[in-house]
């Protein structure tokens, strides 16, 4: 699915990611470290938002390295960012559709996917003329998922997902990650690794733009460097 | 509610007013009304690239003089019609516009907005100063008959031909209205508009929808040009003041609010014959504009404060 080799990002002269090597295959991936670890210019950089220095990134054996965002939206990737990014003058309907749209193998199950989506988060069906941008946090968070969805993505990233959230729709959050990961490969960055690694299967941790550890969601929920710097126990 | 009951008290003082000018002033009403109708036709599509690629174009009005010699010189060597021209200058300075678009504002983008605008200023000054090198500084204008078209009504009489340009206003705002919401072409152009971030992320490709939105104001543009035609000479200056009168009524309605466009035009248009009909022997309507756009910037201003 997702392979990346010895990748080198940054900003300006400023390298964030150093050397790293990522894999995701069929299977929910979690990727973990503190704030600035180079979590979301990771992502970025998956996205094609941060053009990579060194190294390479595949999607299924193809590159997609320097390509731009809305290309590799089209081949089956779908970002959840930490901000959200919706439309928030158009209505949820519209944000939903336009997820499924412009991607070649989804613009023509939109009504199929539509009730999916209304499935998972039924506040969305009871909202579907509000105004994104009048919904609350949580909502919109629900939102953007439903939107990503939408486009029946290969492989699904959330940035931070329950960033900002109260505790239940945090809960509500991860249980539609759990649902989710039979039928969709997954990535996701987190700071709250407790509920993170009830949900995936592998994970990463990135300090200071390099991977420092990775091991199954079990291996790491009894890794004492875990426990001591992202469990706090 | 107090949104919707100011709107009512507006609603209610604009049509007072209208009808004091129409029992006091008729001709007022009139041509100010004709005159709103070419303001907004040519305002639209200044508003929908301000609201959509957040560019100002300072070349708008320079387009439409492009557009109205291209549809001159068409005309002339075609012995065509310039309501038969306005297709073709239409769909000549969409391709104009898209050129234009991908060889210098696609590279401005992401730059200050400072630089955008001397772009465009550039732009304005190089394409008006182009005509005057060809074709000199000398006007333009087609002989029609039907133009000069007339009505009575009691003891005035009026031309009717300007109200062609308040058919056409009204045409520019339904249709772009109806294109950006009820079309996926035009839904992905307002999402782009609100967060182009989030639009590529679904797989839009932003530059080309802002170069499709820019060809698409070109074009209407492109319309008015082989339009204005009809109704005014023509001359490599002629586009300056659209420019400047379409950015003080996009100010005034506010970005991306098509309908306020109408609203302002008429507020303008009415204001500039008013000052008319009491200094007819100087053109003191000219600075209508000027003293709205102050208005407007200082009670906005205001607004923001108190907020």
């Amino acid at each position: 699915m997702l392979r990346i080799q010895n990748l080198d990002c940054g900003y300006g002269r400023m390298k964030v990611i150093d050397g790293v090597d990522f894999e995701v295959g069929a299977e929910s991936v979690g990727l973990f470290g503190p704030n600035g670890a180079g979590k979301s210019t990771l992502i970025g950089a998956v996205m094609g938002m941060v053009k990579p220095w060194k190294g390479s990134i595949e999607l299924d054996g193809q590159r997609i390295d320097g390509a731009e965002t809305y290309a590799i939206a089209r081949m089956g990737v779908a970002l959840v960012p930490q901000e959200r990014e919706l439309f928030p003058g158009m209505s949820v309907y519209d944000n939903l559709v336009l997820g499924a749209a412009y991607i070649p193998h989804a613009k023509d199950d939109i009504p199929t996917q539509l009730e999916k989506v209304f499935t998972l988060f039924p506040i969305l069906k009871e909202r579907r003329t509000q105004c994104a941008g009048t919904m609350s946090g949580g909502q919109q968070r629900m939102l953007a998922i439903g939107r990503a969805l939408m486009s029946k993505p290969r492989l699904l990233i959330l940035d931070e997902p329950s960033l900002g959230l109260q505790p239940s729709i945090v809960a509500e959050v991860f249980e539609v990650l759990k649902r989710l990961k039979s039928s969709v490969s997954i990535l996701v960055t987190e700071q709250n690794v407790r509920e993170s690694l009830k949900a995936i299967d592998r994970g990463y941790v990135l300090e200071n733009g390099r991977i420092v550890l990775k091991d199954s969601a079990e291996g790491l929920q009894t890794n004492p460097y875990v426990i001591k710097s992202y469990l706090g126990i | 509610m107090i949104v919707k009951r100011r709107v009512a008290i507006i609603a209610a003082l604009s049509i007072a007013a209208m009808t004091a000018l129409i029992v006091w002033k008729p001709t007022v009403l009139i041509y100010g009304l004709q005159a709103a109708g070419l303001y907004a036709a040519v305002a639209i599509p200044m508003g929908l690239v301000l609201g959509i690629v957040h560019i100002v174009n300072l070349a708008h009005g320079e387009c439409m003089m492009l557009a109205a010699y291209a549809a001159y010189f068409g005309c002339k060597a075609l012995g065509m019609d310039p309501l038969v021209a306005i297709l073709p200058t239409a769909i000549v300075t969409a391709i104009f516009g898209w050129v234009v678009f991908q060889l210098t504002i696609r590279r401005a983008l992401k730059a200050p907005e400072l630089n955008q605008l001397i772009l465009t200023f550039g732009l304005a000054i190089a394409f008006s100063q182009a005509i005057n090198l060809i074709f000199t500084s000398q006007t333009y204008k087609m002989p029609l008959e039907y133009v000069s078209a007339s009505m009575d009504i009691g003891d005035i009489s009026f031309g009717v031909w300007s109200f062609v340009f308040v058919a056409v206003a009204i045409i520019f705002a339904y249709g772009l209205t109806f294109f950006l919401t009820k079309t996926m072409t035009g839904k992905a152009a307002v999402a782009v508009g609100q967060n182009p971030r989030g639009a590529a992320i679904v797989g839009i490709d932003v530059y080309r929808t802002y170069g499709l939105v820019f060809a698409l104001a070109l074009a209407l543009v492109g319309a008015m040009g082989a339009l204005f035609l009809t109704k005014s000479a023509i001359f490599p200056g002629v586009g300056s003041p659209f420019t400047m009168k379409s950015f003080c009524l996009i100010a005034m309605a506010g970005i991306g609010n098509i309908p306020g466009i109408l609203g302002a035009s008429v507020l303008l248009g009415v204001a500039e014959n008013f000052l008319r009909a009491f200094r007819p022997t100087r053109d003191w309507a000219e600075i209508v504009f000027f003293v709205l756009i102050i208005v407007v910037i200082l009670a906005r201003s205001l607004k923001g404060r108190k907020s």
